[in-house]
């Protein structure tokens, strides 16, 4: 008999804050975390803009001491670690004896970022015109003076949950999964099934990523997969909209704190809402695109309702992926049409929206902060708009929330993610009742 | 509950290339780390490497993914071959065998297909480098001095001529997603369940496996390509090995006796590429196409050390406890185990704190077991680490031998380290690996 998952805590440090409240509230007023890019200067890149997490102190995040222990951690970790200190408190373990190897770390982190300037310098110094290659003896003798050995063991995509099993004593099953901007959403899935399994008690989950770095935002403008409306950051990312461009790269972490029912409610947790469904698919279709017809979206939503043991009819809420490229919101919208087409009322009567509207991607960490929105949907029956919505697209023709928070009743939500290489992955959540 | 057998096996290693080449290059207890000649070391500590012998991409992918091989990293060339050779050992007509147009041949010899939707792939992967060459020719473009002008690196000042970032090619970043190893395998081969990459440095294999195996477990697949493959043989994986201190640097003149696992001379580990894909399956289907089981997946542990990122945990306790799940999991008792695989990285504090791990668990009955390493001919190639293991851990078992350890004439700690091949029924193994940054991944593989 598999256990009953349920999640006890949150936190998120993201581009409309760094509290669960405060963003949750700007989120429904329908505010943006979308401004031009001041972490490099990206005025003549084809995109100027981007979803930054601003005025983050670490130090007030995580304690003064944690701060010094994690001071090396990257920009992702640090922000990880922020918002797992948030989740950790709120589930009310701060100070609780656990047993360590019970206690475990699953995300979905993304890479840590690139000592930019050494890296640039010394590649730079050591071109060879003539081998039109880099000269890599004198490039050894630069870059052994120059990089930090701390600084480059921080990039290693383990580092995130390194440091938050450290911070935290988690010496349970310890993974960090890296499958694009599906990566969060499969961490939590499979942490669940971690527990499910009975191989730990409590998972720290999630994702963390920040890839506002010159080398990031170049490698997606190549593949011209963000907007490029610069006149109009605010309204840059139209998810579902026919005018919509592209997607706009956020940065940030989203945590969760997972735990078994028999856990929480023995040491009297606050229970937030039960995690009872979770789908995974493959397209193995194409690097770039998803599958025309939503095969592996469609396969995973079905896989998630089938996981949760609800039909079509159960679901009140659809947090989307949402990105706001051309094709990935078409066919996210076939699919859900697709899989929701037996429903009572049709696939309108559905209410779909998608935040990175506001939030941007966070790519690796959407799915987490996606999924924290969707607790707190059912928490306050509200749900978040689909923000900058203003010309239908008849690909796109379900109800998208549009630009105004709306009220309604919600008691189970979906939260979809898709990623780049064809992995899909979808998660439900539901309010708890005993 | 449904059990889970290994059927197939693709190993790419400093051995060679093919999971004959690998396990022959065990059991000759041969060192194949030479010097290391992609590009030139001379000006760092550590020159030798253990490096996979050359092959061409094009000629294990079908003729309609050729193009597809342009935008693979080699660590994705690495996964994409072994995926092939695992799926011929493991005798499935996949969507890229098939296209060899000998498909129907292969069937009537008695091959099969599987339903793609009941396959997964879940193949683990380290922090890929991007290509220093093509990316700072394209830097060059947009340079001012020794620094890259971030303006003329997004827009050209003249027209007429590309930016900086026009240099590379659009799907530059998709040379470099760690997903993209287990996304090209699955496109290749057509495999359309649960698919994942998992992260966790040289421990990414096995935890990949006990994910894929609980997804078989739980009746959501049939079969997996599940693994690891890695090179850090790029300056920048050089580099940050040398600063980390992970490496020797007294071996640039005798490289085939610089790595040394669990020998009390060791003084660092060898930078090296490789890995493995194996393809696990469902005991039953196996058993009903006639497939070759190496050996059931019998149980599977894991923990984190909890400790500061760079070090490994100095009691050994992590590591014990993740072999303790396994074999508990197994429903065995420690002293039925035969055979123990540990990282072995010929790091001094690492080998210390996996030996500190097997006496825990094993305690007085070690005098049963052999342990076995791999490391000292090969060097550690990451994510492909524990995927090899596995491997060997499974021929181990299936053939009835263990080989013999390299470069490890004084073993630590009173460890039983197989001097000479030996030739022993091998009823359980553990593969231990411990990955840098404090995870641990252990499994138990059992002979059927």
């Amino acid at each position: 008999m598999r256990k009953r998952v349920v999640i006890t805590g949150m936190g998120w440090i993201t581009p409309l804050g760094h509290t669960i409240d405060e963003v949750w509230k700007r989120l429904l007023n329908a505010e943006s975390g979308i401004a031009p890019t001041t972490l490099f200067d990206a005025r003549t890149f084809p995109t100027t803009f981007s979803a930054e997490v601003k005025n983050y102190d670490f130090v007030q995040a995580v304690g003064a001491e944690a701060a010094k222990q994690h001071d090396n951690a990257g920009r992702n970790t640090k922000f990880a670690l922020g918002a797992a200190m948030q989740a950790w408190r709120m589930a009310g373990l701060d100070g609780t004896k656990l047993d360590p190897y019970a206690v475990g770390t699953y995300l979905g982190a993304g890479e840590g970022g690139l000592d930019f300037d050494n890296f640039t310098e010394s590649a730079l110094m050591s071109w060879s015109d003539e081998k039109r290659g880099l000269d890599t003896k004198m490039w050894g003798e630069i870059a052994r003076v120059k990089f930090a050995a701390l600084r480059e063991l921080e990039q290693e995509p383990n580092m995130t949950i390194s440091h938050l099993s450290w911070k935290f004593n988690a010496r349970g099953p310890s993974l960090n999964c890296l499958t694009a901007c599906a990566a969060s959403t499969q961490a939590i899935g499979e942490a669940t099934e971690i527990i499910r399994h009975g191989d730990a008690d409590v998972m720290i989950s999630g994702g963390a990523h920040s890839m506002i770095h010159p080398f990031g935002v170049t490698g997606f403008n190549r593949l011209t997969a963000l907007s490029t409306f610069n006149d109009n950051p605010r309204g840059a990312c139209r998810p579902f909209d026919a005018t919509r461009g592209g997607f706009v790269l956020g940065e940030g972490s989203g945590i969760v704190i997972l735990e078994s029912l028999d856990h929480a409610q023995a040491r009297g947790a606050k229970i937030l809402a039960e995690v009872c469904g979770y789908g995974s698919s493959c397209d193995a279709f194409a690097v770039t695109d998803q599958h025309p017809e939503g095969r592996g979206a469609i396969v995973a939503m079905q896989e998630a309702l089938k996981d949760a043991e609800m039909t079509v009819n159960d679901i009140n809420y659809i947090n989307a992926h949402g990105t706001g490229t051309k094709v990935n919101d078409s066919t996210e919208s076939w699919a859900i049409k697709e899989v929701f087409k037996a429903r009572e009322g049709g696939p309108n009567s559905l209410p779909i929206s998608s935040i990175k509207s506001m939030m941007g991607h966070l790519i690796a960490a959407a799915g987490a902060v996606e999924l924290i929105t969707c607790v707190l949907a059912i928490r306050d029956n509200m749900l978040p708009p689909t923000a900058n919505y203003a010309n239908p697209d008849p690909e796109c023709d379900l109800d998208y929330v549009p630009n105004k928070a709306r009220a309604a009743k919600v008691d189970v939500a979906l939260s979809n993610s898709f990623g780049f290489g064809g992995q899909n992955d979808t998660l439900i959540i539901k309010r708890f009742v005993g | 509950m449904r059990r889970v057998v290994i059927t197939g096996l693709g190993a790419v290693s400093p051995h060679g290339l093919g999971t004959e080449a690998f396990f022959s290059g065990l059991l000759e207890g041969k060192s194949s780390i030479g010097p290391l000649t992609r590009f030139d070391p001379t000006s760092f500590a550590s020159r030798i490497a253990g490096v996979v012998p050359q092959f061409k991409t094009t000629d294990y992918v079908p003729k309609s993914y050729r193009k597809a091989t342009k935008i693979m990293a080699r660590d994705i060339e690495l996964a994409v071959v072994a995926a092939d050779f695992a799926v011929r050992d493991a005798k499935f007509v996949t969507r890229g065998i098939a296209e060899s147009g000998k498909g129907d041949q292969l069937l009537a010899e008695g091959w099969s297909k599987f339903v793609p939707t009941r396959v997964g792939c879940n193949i683990g992967a380290g922090l890929i480098s991007p290509d220093m060459d093509e990316l700072t020719q394209a830097m060059v473009a947009a340079r001012d001095g020794n620094t890259l002008n971030l303006a003329r690196w997004g827009k050209s000042d003249d027209p007429s001529k590309p930016s900086g970032m026009d240099n590379l090619t659009p799907l530059w970043l998709l040379k470099y997603l760690p997903n993209m190893l287990a996304c090209h395998v699955s496109i290749i081969h057509d495999t359309q369940g649960p698919s994942n990459t998992i992260t966790c440095g040289q421990a990414s294999a096995g935890l990949a496996l006990a994910e894929a195996h609980r997804t078989i477990q739980r009746n959501e697949a049939d079969i997996a390509l599940i693994g690891g493959c890695e090179t850090k043989l790029h300056p920048m994986g050089l580099l940050r090995w040398i600063l980390l201190n992970r490496l020797t640097s007294k071996g640039n003149d005798s490289p085939t006796t610089a790595c040394r696992p669990f020998d009390k001379d060791a003084s660092g580990t060898v930078l090296a590429e490789g890995g493995a894909v194996l393809v696990i399956e469902e005991y039953e289907h196996a058993k009903k196409r006639g497939a070759t089981i190496y050996a059931e997946i019998a149980g599977l542990g894991a923990s984190a050390n909890g400790v500061n990122v760079l070090e490994p945990d100095p009691t050994g306790e992590a590591p014990a406890v993740a072999m303790k799940k396994a074999i508990k999991d197994a429903g065995i008792t420690p002293d039925q185990v035969n055979v123990i695989v540990p990282t072995g990285f010929g790091v001094p504090v690492c080998d210390a704190s996996e030996a500190k791990a097997i006496r825990q668990v094993f305690g007085d009955s070690l005098a049963k077991q052999h342990v076995m390493l791999t490391r000292g001919g090969i060097g550690d190639c990451s994510a492909g680490v524990q995927a090899l293991d596995l491997v060997a851990a499974a021929l181990s078992i299936k053939r009835g031998v263990v080989p013999p350890a390299v470069n490890c004439p004084n073993p630590i700690d009173g460890m039983p380290v197989a001097q000479q091949k030996v030739e022993t029924e091998v009823n359980h193994a553990v593969v231990l690996t411990c990955a840098l940054g404090g995870q641990n991944s252990a499994v138990v593989l059992k002979k059927v």
